[in-house]
């Protein structure tokens, strides 16, 4: 099936209204100008599939099951289809022998030229024991396939940060890919796992432009990583009013105020789940009435509890004096509450419990 | 065990009103005009980027009134392109397939792009054409 991207979407009835329309709104989502979805369509449609390598290394495969099953079948789910996926463990349909042959005809092929998709982290103790495909361990197979990779992304906080298999105590010495590849560009798509439309996003990037799209200091792409959570947050107003829900159960939480003194982690998490939501456009975890965890940053897992309140207020300055002061205020409080809390569970060398939990 | 038994009431939030972000997008839209009548280029305003309420939303769409040409797209979901009071000016809303809001534009174009057939597409037209003339 090769060919212009919009013959494949043809044939598969999508017509190039359609295209149009979901590029005019994939360049909203990504914070391009308004008529750049014009020349993305443009651009897109023409494109030939690019070669695709997918490397499975620590990982739960939660991932794939984000961005392959992402609600119905969507144009990202097309788009995906249409590139040209020459090795993806879960996704294809040989095995053994003959998926590593498959692995090494496209590296070699497409020498130079391939997109190399990692998903999981590395594993470095006992010599990368921990985990090996085909009897190599995850390292090698890493090294040898980004030698010949025009660019590698990320997909998922594992291979971005390190992730759950790198949370403390890290028995298996995980690392990110970006700890181990330092002559390509890498891409950070974090999240546990991340929103489908900003892989979308940056593969349709790639194929209008011919380039990676604008990074932040965390190798996460702008466009999606540029905001808090919190800064974009329906619940926001209540934050700046000083209203918070103090219980799951409690008024506040009933009239969906914000969650921040129940250990929302969304004033320092950037990712895009309060702009673009999960599950088609359907909820996020906040609207769903539960804080954020913090998954797209790194070494989530060993912040703390996911259900104490951080111990600083959001960046106080970017919003109203007055209700700074409340926000400010009402955050300090908050934190002075945890830090004796935690120093005393510390003294008392305590895990953390369900009491813990519902505090 | 039905949703009803738990008693629960979701409450919307209050209209947070407006923000006095919509009046200069109306400056905005001048220029866009003027431009659009001195060099024929479109442009767009992409209305979800911006930090505007419902309210502001509505009190935008109200400014600029209601059109004589209304244009239904149906593809994944429905989008409508309906010309403002203010003609080249035209609102532009795209759903999903499940009706919500996907992006909203503000377009300045004597016909926005999206309603044009593609020449591509007008070949195939013409292919199907032949087609039924050579079988009468």
């Amino acid at each position: 099936m090769q060919g212009p991207l919009i013959d494949t979407l043809a044939r598969r009835g999508v017509t190039r209204r359609t295209f149009l329309k979901y590029c005019a709104t994939l360049a909203s989502m990504m914070a391009l100008p308004p008529t750049a979805g014009r020349a993305m369509a443009e651009a897109m449609a023409a494109a030939r599939r690019p070669s695709v390598i997918w490397l499975p290394f620590q990982e739960c495969t939660g991932c794939t099951e984000s961005i392959t099953r992402s609600h119905s079948p969507t144009i990202e789910g097309m788009i995906f289809d249409m590139i040209s996926l020459d090795y993806q463990e879960t996704l294809m349909a040989a095995a053994g022998h003959q998926a590593e042959e498959a692995l090494h005809t496209a590296m070699k092929d497409n020498a130079g030229k391939y997109l190399l998709i990692v998903d999981g982290s590395i594993p470095l103790g006992q010599d990368g024991a921990y985990s090996c495909i085909g009897g190599r361990s995850n390292v090698d197979i890493l090294k040898e396939a980004a030698a010949g990779a025009a660019a590698v992304i990320a997909v998922g906080s594992c291979a971005s940060f390190g992730g759950i298999p790198k949370a403390n105590p890290n028995p298996t010495g995980a690392v990110s890919v970006s700890d181990l590849v330092k002559d390509k560009p890498i891409v950070n798509i974090p999240g546990c796992p991340p929103i489908p439309v900003v892989m979308t996003g940056v593969l349709a990037h790639y194929l209008t432009f011919g380039s990676l799209p604008e990074l932040d200091d965390k190798g996460r792409p702008k466009s999606f990583y540029g905001d808090t959570i919190h800064d974009r947050c329906y619940r926001r107003p209540f934050y700046d009013q000083g209203k918070f829900a103090k219980t799951f159960d409690d008024e506040g939480a009933r009239q969906g105020w914000c969650l921040f003194e129940l250990g929302c982690k969304g004033p320092v998490t950037h990712n895009a789940c309060a702009t673009v939501k999960w599950n088609g456009g359907t909820s996020w975890p906040v609207e769903s009435g539960h804080g954020c965890l913090g998954c797209s940053e790194p070494d989530f897992w060993d912040g703390g509890s996911f259900y104490k309140a951080l111990s600083a207020p959001a960046d106080p300055l970017k919003f109203a004096a007055a209700a700074a002061v409340v926000g400010a205020g009402a955050g300090v409080a908050v934190s002075v509450a945890n830090r004796v809390k935690k120093n005393t569970a510390k003294a008392m060398h305590e895990t953390t419990t369900l009491a813990d939990l519902e505090k | 065990m039905s949703l009803d038994s738990i008693s629960i009431h979701v409450v919307p939030p209050g209209e947070p009103g407006l923000t006095g972000n919509a009046p200069p997008l109306l400056r905005e839209l001048l220029e866009m005009v003027r431009r659009l009548l001195e060099t024929g280029e479109p442009s767009a305003i992409d209305l979800s980027a911006l930090p505007l309420t419902p309210a502001d939303l509505d009190w935008l769409r109200d400014k600029l009134g209601t059109g004589e040409i209304g244009v239904t797209l149906q593809a994944n979901g429905e989008s409508t392109l309906n010309e403002t009071a203010c003609p080249g000016v035209w609102w532009v809303t795209h759903h999903n397939e499940q009706g919500a809001v996907t992006s909203q534009f503000i377009e300045v174009a004597f016909v926005p792009d999206l309603v044009k057939a593609h020449p591509q597409d007008v070949e195939i037209g013409s292919g199907y054409l032949e087609l039924l003339v050579s079988d009468l």
